[in-house]
């Protein structure tokens, strides 16, 4: 086997510092979507809704223990911190370590599982063969049966990839940037067909592999938790109709479980990248999120929430407040009637209330004290619901009106506001018209089609598993 | 008014409600209550119930048969939160439970307030158990045992063992909860109980190896450069993680 030629003898301390710290910018840490009971042998199980272990000072959730297996890279993307081009300290795990530090923080409890990603040492089978091989360790020697998140390197031979996919509960790729014209100038080395191969080559086979289940029960399970990607937002001009557009494809022709959306820090002093004085774009990310769920769990499609003309989300109102402000011809909402369809598309009503509400009218009519209790945000439904045939208090229909009293509700971001957006005082005779979008960033329908036509080229494309 | 003045346990309830049934007052003229409740109303009669683990059983038994197990987990949970309406939302539940002609259906019920009540702290103590599960911090002593220190606000134990047990069956463990008094022990491939805290040796559950020490570090050192400095918000954090389960967390202390 080939040297590792940085600092063999490192300690512990300081690879798990360099290459925790290398990873802390790949967003997905969910540890969900399998339900797995311990085996009899060995240590570990799943849990369907995945657990969070602790939560870092940024806020986010800490699941598994996210590291890279080593921050060598041959490649140079501009946005990344561990590029070729870039002089920092650089440290491989062995298999055996990554082993030995999951076992005993899993032990603990200090996690669910392992997230192994990398940078691309030498090439990118040689760099999937180690992966391969630490996952076999874990699951075979050890008997591990946490969760595993593992990336797929791209460019990394299909058996390669394959023969992974049996071992972990999640595979993901990065998508990095929405549109191709995005990837050629930030990321040079990875091309998109480099990456969404692998992709569709993980879903035909967790296609076949539904069916091998179907027949023999206990056929090895080949990614049970689904694949994911990410897009980083703000690094290259999309819109966020496009970004929206791309992750609306992904899910519908790559079954994909998750996109994840990470707002551009810049890390890397580059001239092709954008400064960023207000820190990186929290809102924007935010506001994908809220139609991403909306994509996933409430029956929207993209074009509903955005288009051509209105490409780039409301800073001031959520995403399915701003559809529903635009569509009061569908408004009041009677809730012991809706189906739960319409119900979902209520602002203050999300999955597990309109559930409950579904189930509990069966029982007697439902008013909007019960709402409350089962948890309905009657801050923002009250414009858009009658109970029996009545509104909570008198209110106007009316786009002006309402907005400007949804204003008032204050949203609950996950972040301080300050010096991202600036508020203004509403007067008596303001007529709340938001301008949409930021200045400056015009984009044509020509780009947002390029974006969703360079997805559909590979699918139809037919890549197949080998 | 006759009162049922029950313990606050799963046992103590189930047989309050065999008592109050039991009582042939009229479901209109009782009601349930737990023991630490002190201003004592007028006009009311007071009976202590003591818990029977035979009425419990039996009583348990009629739950799983007519109001099924969905039900019943919901039951059980809500009887685990700290709240002092527990008692007789239960109560009231399984009334209206029996009356129907599908059983399993009164969890649907949420436009009335007992059951409304019941759902609402089944879920409170469901959420602390799964926000436990992830937040238990066991520490190897010498002896080789993973030993972890909670607080939680509801009677969590019970929940949180099982699961425990199942993930690492082939550990010795045990989970204290400091508040109440309680520890849950679990034996390697054989099994756990729920047991008094009495016999728990102090000065062994502070003794640690040195590789436990460099674990520990470990764990610090990744939680500590895994957040984004770009990104800091400690507002954000306080919201998802609480800050009274930190105290027993590692990367906190």
């Amino acid at each position: 086997m080939q040297q590792i030629f940085v600092a063999e003898d490192l300690p512990l301390t300081d690879k798990l510092k360099i290459l925790s710290d290398a990873a802390k910018y790949d967003v997905a840490c969910t540890s969900s979507g399998t339900q797995r009971d311990n085996h009899g042998k060995g240590m570990g199980n799943c849990t369907e809704a995945g657990i969070c272990h602790s939560f870092s000072a940024d806020g986010r959730c800490i699941s598994l223990l996210k590291i890279l297996f080593t921050n060598e890279c041959i490649y140079d993307c501009r946005y990344c911190l561990n590029r070729a081009s870039n002089d920092v300290p650089r440290a491989s795990f062995t298999p055996q370590e990554v082993c030995d530090l999951v076992l005993e923080f899993y032990k603990r409890n200090y996690i669910e599982g392992l997230f192994l990603s990398s940078g691309i040492l030498y090439s990118p089978n040689y760099t999937m063969e180690l992966i391969y091989q630490t996952l076999y360790k874990l699951r075979y020697e050890y008997h591990f049966w946490g969760y595993i998140h593992v990336k797929s390197i791209p460019g990394a031979a299909g058996e390669l990839v394959e023969k992974t996919g049996y071992l972990a509960d999640r595979m993901s790729i990065n998508l990095e940037l929405p549109t191709t014209e995005g990837l050629r100038t930030l990321a040079p080395h990875k091309t998109r067909k480099k990456i969404l191969a692998p992709m569709r080559l993980v879903q035909s086979r967790m296609q076949e592999n539904k069916n091998e289940l179907t027949l023999y029960r206990h056929a090895p399970r080949f990614v049970p938790a689904g694949q994911s990607t990410q897009m980083i937002i703000g690094a290259t001009p999309e819109t966020d109709y496009q970004v929206l557009s791309v992750a609306e494809n992904l899910y519908q022709k790559f079954d994909l479980k998750r996109v994840f959306y990470s707002a551009f820090v810049r890390v890397n002093e580059d001239e092709n990248l954008p400064m960023l004085p207000g820190g990186p774009p929290l809102l924007r990310e935010h506001r994908l999120y809220q139609a991403d769920w909306l994509l996933r769990f409430y029956g929207f499609q993209a074009g509903e929430l955005l288009s051509e003309t209105r490409p780039n989300f409301n800073v001031l109102l959520d995403p399915k407040c701003d559809w529903a402000l635009r569509h009061l011809e569908q408004f009041p909402v009677e809730v012991n009637r809706a189906d739960q369809g319409m119900l979902l598309r209520v602002p203050g009503i999300g999955p597990k209330s309109a559930k409950r509400i579904v189930r509990a009218r069966r029982m007697g009519a439902v008013g909007f004290e019960d709402l409350k209790r089962m948890g309905v945000v009657l801050k923002r439904a009250l414009y858009f619901i009658t109970c029996s045939g009545r509104m909570l208090y008198p209110v106007k229909l009316e786009e002006d009106y309402i907005t400007r009293n949804l204003l008032q509700v204050k949203e609950k971001l996950p972040f301080d506001l300050e010096g991202q957006t600036t508020y203004r005082q509403l007067s008596l005779f303001d007529d709340c018209h938001i301008p949409y979008g930021e200045p400056g960033v015009q984009e044509t329908e020509g780009q947002v089609l390029e974006a969703v036509r360079s997805l559909e080229a590979v699918s139809s494309m037919g890549i197949r598993a080998v | 008014m006759t009162v049922f003045v029950c313990e606050d346990s799963l046992d103590g309830i189930l047989t309050g409600i065999y008592e109050a049934w039991d009582s042939r007052l009229g479901h209109g003229n009782v009601r349930l209550e737990l023991d630490q409740e002190d201003t004592l109303e007028l006009f009311c009669q007071y009976r202590p119930v003591k818990p029977d683990e035979e009425k419990a059983e039996k009583v348990l038994r009629t739950l799983r048969q007519r109001l099924g197990e969905e039900a019943v987990e919901h039951f059980c949970q809500a009887s685990a939160c700290q709240d002092p309406r527990k008692a007789d939302a239960l109560y009231r539940m399984v009334v209206l439970g029996l009356s129907l002609e599908r059983g399993s259906q009164v969890i649907d019920c949420l436009t009335y307030d007992p059951v409304a009540t019941v759902m609402e702290l089944s879920q409170k103590t469901w959420h602390e158990a799964h926000k436990l599960m992830g937040f238990v911090r066991f520490t190897q002593l010498l002896s080789g045992v993973l030993y972890a220190k909670v607080r939680p606000e509801h009677q969590v134990l019970p929940f949180l063992a099982p699961y425990f047990a199942d993930r690492l069956r082939h550990e010795n463990w045990m989970i204290h909860d400091v508040g109440r008094g309680l520890v849950a022990i679990h034996r390697g491939n054989v099994g756990w109980i729920l047991t008094e805290d009495k016999n728990l040796i102090e000065d062994q559950l502070l003794q640690v190896s040195e590789k436990e020490q460099k674990i520990q570090e470990l764990w610090k050192t990744f939680h500590k450069s895994i957040a984004v400095e770009a990104r800091i918000n400690p507002k954000l954090q306080r919201q998802l993680l609480a800050m009274r389960y930190r105290p027993y967390m590692l990367e906190f202390s």
